[in-house]
């Protein structure tokens, strides 16, 4: 299956957009997304990690060290208050660019 | 935004502790990944290789990692300051030196700048004082003379420029009632509005209305801050309340907040700050068509959009009408506006940018100092630097190291010199003149904190950034072959060295030069005749209230009387009492006397001051008679009327005649005798300050004759003048209890402060030119002392070649030679090119005077000798076994 390189940006929806159905470890996000985009997308973990640390000082995610399903310490990340707004107004900003790049790619 | 904070706070100081959550979040992810892989069937090896294939570069992510929480700038610096300590200490002779040479400076920048803050960039303390500006008559031989109260009124009246006009004029008076002995209060009386225009309004009650001007109506009073407090006890409840002014009952109508600032005057004046006690209500009455008696001072609140200018062309216009429908004669003169911050500092503006300047170089010639000192340190790190290098460390991070230790350097020395200045303020406030505008504003505030701060890092990145740019050229190979010891200083480097201890020499040369005009200056000054003498010589002021003195004769009886007990006492050689004292601020003039026997040309008024005192006067201030007589008892009331005149008056009105027995009258018509004043002597001419051109004309009236009631009284002792103080007080009281004895203090403090601005110029000057010569010394010293090092090897050789001591020690001499000689000639021609600018600030010497020059010219050479004997010693002691022993 062929994978895409994600667009410049989008990580960060991405990472949001997983967060919203509750906390979860970093190798989490990434199998999440993976699982999802039915293995189209994939998350370079060297831009994974790095990702979160970003998202965490913005203060729209926040870490907490919990106990993975196969009890190993394993370090948490969730929503913030602040990260729901800025995941709705991402992915509002998302629809709006897509829907416009589609309109010009059909209309064109 | 306080969460990133304490995010990046996190990451900065707990370092460890995050990298190494860091470190078990990723082994957490690859141990996931590895158990992934072997779910889909893969051997456990083929899964760890796989998965950290996948990871990519463990480091880099770390790296990333960082960079994504936002400290890495913060966390770098952090290493640099801490590595740059370790450095400095390791070498604390060095840091000491730079540590303290950039404190004196840096410290003697804010002092400085604390007196430039507080004297001539804080805002005067009114509302929008640049609007305010300051009223005066004009004339050639006057050039700020106080107006007329009826050209003031039709001033008011008339004029469109201000959007509010006032005047005041300087009137003490005497506080009595209750038990304590009554006091003189700096008093001023002020017309209505006179804190409208200024902008400010009383804390209780309210300033005085146009009815308040009425005579008759006067017997109000508004109170300082300081006088309701210390006399009233802050009484809520004073408004109404009647107290006893020059034994007349006064109504407290307000008192002004604390704050309330006098906006300066030059006629009678007193001191800036809050040095006014109450206000009283202007008023006079006459005849307006006799405009001659100038004594109040005029200030106006300028329209929006108006300039000094316009508003001087408006009054001027008006004053010209008045002459018209007065018939009054104002030929010569003219109307001055000017703005109330240029009459306040205007004339301290030049002496403190020039001390800024001074302070300024010195600053300079620390930097140069200090960008030898770190060039010298850095051939000799040249070893690390390399090795830094060789490691792969950037240039930019060798730099940024580099100048990170020069910022603590010069930071370090900035919270020094900041301490420096917080006592140096203290000691040049105390050592002002009492007359300097402001001193009582000058403090280390903000700005000064903001300027120390932004000086300390300028400083920095000055002397640091030439040294680490070049120590970061510096070749790793070549670096590290020399092994440290004899390295390749490089011609550019050994050239730059050279050129800043040039300049270091030449900009030092500047302050002693200007330093040694100061001192001229000042000892010009001192050494001046003043015309009288200043020493053994007690002074007072005493001022007779009309209520209770209400004839001529009343007064004339009780100076009589006072002055036969003074003259009584023992250790009194003479005692008497004058209108004015020399050297205290003067300014009044009469004008529009007949000559006899002469006709004045028209437009030429004959103009001199004029003053009263008693027959012993003279002699207790020292001035000399040079032909004549002094008053006598028998000059009094009903006696014919008697003059003397000084010298200058003498040789102006009478040049080559013998001036006894000629007339004068102030009559417009005289016809009798007793129309006419006889001018009975001479005596020597006293400037108005002692660095004036030249004596005005004065005369003096028999104190006896005029009845003059606000006098000062002059006691020459044989011992020590204080002991006489409450002799006088005695004396005074024995004839009125109730008369304050005010401004008692010695003749010797008035003349000191006289001469406390040239004396205090030349004493920073001074100091920042020592400072400044000690710092180039050591420049010449550090690079003389790292040549002769350098060339240890080669003064072997030539001591092996059959060199004497005496030709290595010319060789070392020879290049101090080449130092000082340039630098100096350098500085002469700066000095030379700069003269114009303290042309102001310094009296009986040419900024070229070639005395000054000279000694200067000799004494850097010897700075520059003294600075190489070391080297030379060292030079001079070459021993060519070492010279072997070391190849």
């Amino acid at each position: 299956m062929e994978r895409i390189e994600l667009p410049q940006g989008t990580l960060d929806l991405l990472i949001l957009r997983t967060l919203l159905s509750g906390a979860q470890h970093g190798w989490a996000i990434s199998e999440r997304v993976q699982q999802v985009s039915s293995e189209v997308l994939s998350i370079q973990q060297g831009s994974l990690y790095p990702a979160l640390h970003r998202l965490e000082r913005r203060g729209w995610i926040k870490a907490k060290w919990g106990t993975s399903e196969n009890n190993r310490r394993a370090k948490y990340y969730e929503l913030t208050k602040a990260g729901t707004t800025q995941l709705e107004h991402e992915t509002e900003t998302w629809r709006k660019l897509t829907a416009a790049v589609q309109q010009v790619l059909e209309g064109a | 935004m306080l969460s990133d904070l304490r995010f990046r706070a996190r990451a900065l100081f707990k370092r460890s502790a995050v990298d190494n959550e860091l470190e078990e979040e990723l082994r957490f992810h690859v141990e996931h990944e590895v158990e992934k892989y072997m779910r889909s069937g893969m051997s456990e090896a083929e899964a760890r290789r796989r998965a950290r294939l996948a990871f990519g570069g463990h480091q880099q992510m770390k790296e990333d990692c960082r960079e994504a929480r936002g400290t890495e700038f913060l966390a770098l610096t952090l290493q640099d300051v801490k590595y740059g300590l370790r450095q400095l200490l390791a070498n604390p002779t060095f840091a000491l030196v730079m540590i303290l040479t950039l404190a004196l400076s840096i410290g003697a920048n804010s002092a400085i700048f604390s007196v430039i803050d507080g004297v001539l960039l804080k805002r005067l303390p009114y509302e929008q004082p640049e609007k305010l500006a300051r009223i005066f008559l004009h004339s050639a031989e006057y050039p700020k003379f106080p107006l007329n109260p009826w050209d003031f009124l039709d001033f008011r009246a008339r004029n469109h420029s201000f959007s509010s006009i006032a005047a005041f004029t300087r009137g003490d008076v005497q506080l009595s009632g209750g038990d304590s002995e009554p006091v003189r209060l700096n008093g001023f009386g002020i017309t209505s509005g006179y804190f409208r225009v200024l902008g400010l309004r009383p804390q209780l009650g309210r300033e005085f209305d146009f009815k308040a001007e009425i005579p008759g109506n006067g017997l109000q009073v508004i109170l300082s801050d300081r006088l309701w407090r210390t006399r009233f006890g802050a009484d809520p409840n004073i408004l109404g309340k009647k107290i006893t002014l020059n034994t007349q009952p006064f109504t407290v109508i307000g008192v002004m907040p604390s704050g309330t600032q006098h906006p300066g005057n030059d006629y009678h004046s007193v001191t800036y700050g809050e040095s006014v006690d109450v206000w009283w209500p202007f008023s006079f009455a006459g005849d307006p068509n006799r405009r001659g008696s100038h004594f109040i001072e005029g200030i106006g609140r300028l329209n929006h959009g108006v300039s000094a200018e316009r508003a001087r062309a408006e009054l001027n216009a008006i004053m010209l009408q008045i002459a018209r429908e007065h018939g009054s004669d104002h030929t010569g003169w003219s109307v001055l506006v000017i703005p109330l911050y240029n009459e306040v500092v205007g004339a301290r503006r030049q002496m403190l940018l020039v001390l800024l300047g001074a302070v300024g170089i010195v600053l300079l010639i620390a930097c140069a100092n200090a960008a030898n000192l770190l060039m010298a340190r850095a051939s000799s790190r040249q070893r690390e630097i390399s090795v830094r290098l060789a490691m792969g460390a950037p240039r930019m991070r060798v730099v940024r190291q580099l100048l990170t230790e020069s910022l603590i350097l010069s930071c370090t020395g900035g919270v020094l010199g900041l301490l420096l200045a917080f006592g140096g303020v203290r000691l040049l406030v105390s050592l002002l003149p009492a007359d300097f505008p402001r001193a009582n504003d000058i403090h280390v505030s903000g700005p000064v904190l903001a300027f120390t701060i932004l000086v300390s890092l300028l400083t920095g990145i000055l002397f640091g950034l030439t040294p680490a740019l070049q120590a970061s050229r510096t070749d790793p190979k070549k670096g590290l072959q020399n092994s440290g010891r004899t390295t390749t200083a490089g011609k550019q480097q050994a050239w730059l060295r050279s050129a800043l201890v040039i300049a270091e020499m030449g900009l030092a040369s500047v302050l002693l030069i200007g330093a040694g005009l100061m001192l001229r200056t000042f000892l010009n000054l001192v050494h001046l005749d003043p015309g009288f003498r200043e020493d053994h010589l007690l002074t007072a002021s005493l001022s007779l209230p009309h209520a209770q003195y209400k004839t001529g004769d009343q007064t004339a009886q009780f100076f009589g009387r006072l002055s036969a007990s003074l003259n009584a006492l023992p250790g009194v050689t003479s005692a008497g009492a004058g209108s004015d004292l020399p050297w205290t601020g003067y300014d009044e003039n009469t004008g529009g006397f007949t000559i006899e026997g002469k006709k004045a040309a028209p437009g030429q008024e004959s103009h001199a001051r004029y003053h009263m005192a008693t027959p012993e006067y003279f002699a207790a201030m020292g001035i000399p008679l040079l032909e004549g007589r002094f008053f006598t008892e028998a000059d009094k009331k009903g006696a014919p009327w008697v003059l003397i005149i000084n010298r200058a008056m003498a040789d102006l009105y009478w040049p080559h005649e013998d001036v006894l027995g000629k007339r004068i009258s102030f009559d417009d018509n005289p016809k009798k005798d007793s129309d006419w004043m006889t001018i009975v002597g001479v005596v020597g001419d006293v400037k108005d300050q002692p660095n004036s051109l030249r004596a005005e004309p004065a005369f003096w009236w028999s104190e006896y004759q005029v009845s003059e009631p606000d006098m000062s009284i002059a006691i020459r002792t044989q011992a020590d003048p204080r002991g006489i103080a409450d002799g006088l007080r005695n004396a005074v009281h024995q004839i009125d209890p109730a008369l304050a004895v005010a401004d008692v203090k010695l003749m010797n403090q008035v003349a000191d402060g006289q001469v406390s601005t040239p004396r205090l110029t030349f004493a920073l000057v001074g100091l920042f030119a020592g400072l400044a010569i000690l710092l180039a010394a050591i420049g010449a010293y550090g690079v003389i002392a790292y040549t002769v090092s350098q060339r240890t090897q080669e003064f072997g050789l030539r001591v092996a070649l059959g060199a004497k001591q005496r030709d290595l020690v010319r060789m070392v001499l020879g290049q101090s030679a080449r130092l000082a000689v340039p630098g100096t000639v350098l500085g002469v021609v700066l000095a030379l090119s700069l003269g114009r600018v303290v042309q102001s600030l310094i009296y009986g010497v040419s900024p070229s005077d070639p005395l000054i020059l000279s000694l200067v010219v000799v004494l850097m050479l010897m700075v520059a000798l003294v600075a190489s004997l070391v080297p030379a010693r060292r030079a001079s002691q070459a021993d060519p076994m070492v010279m072997l022993r070391a190849e």
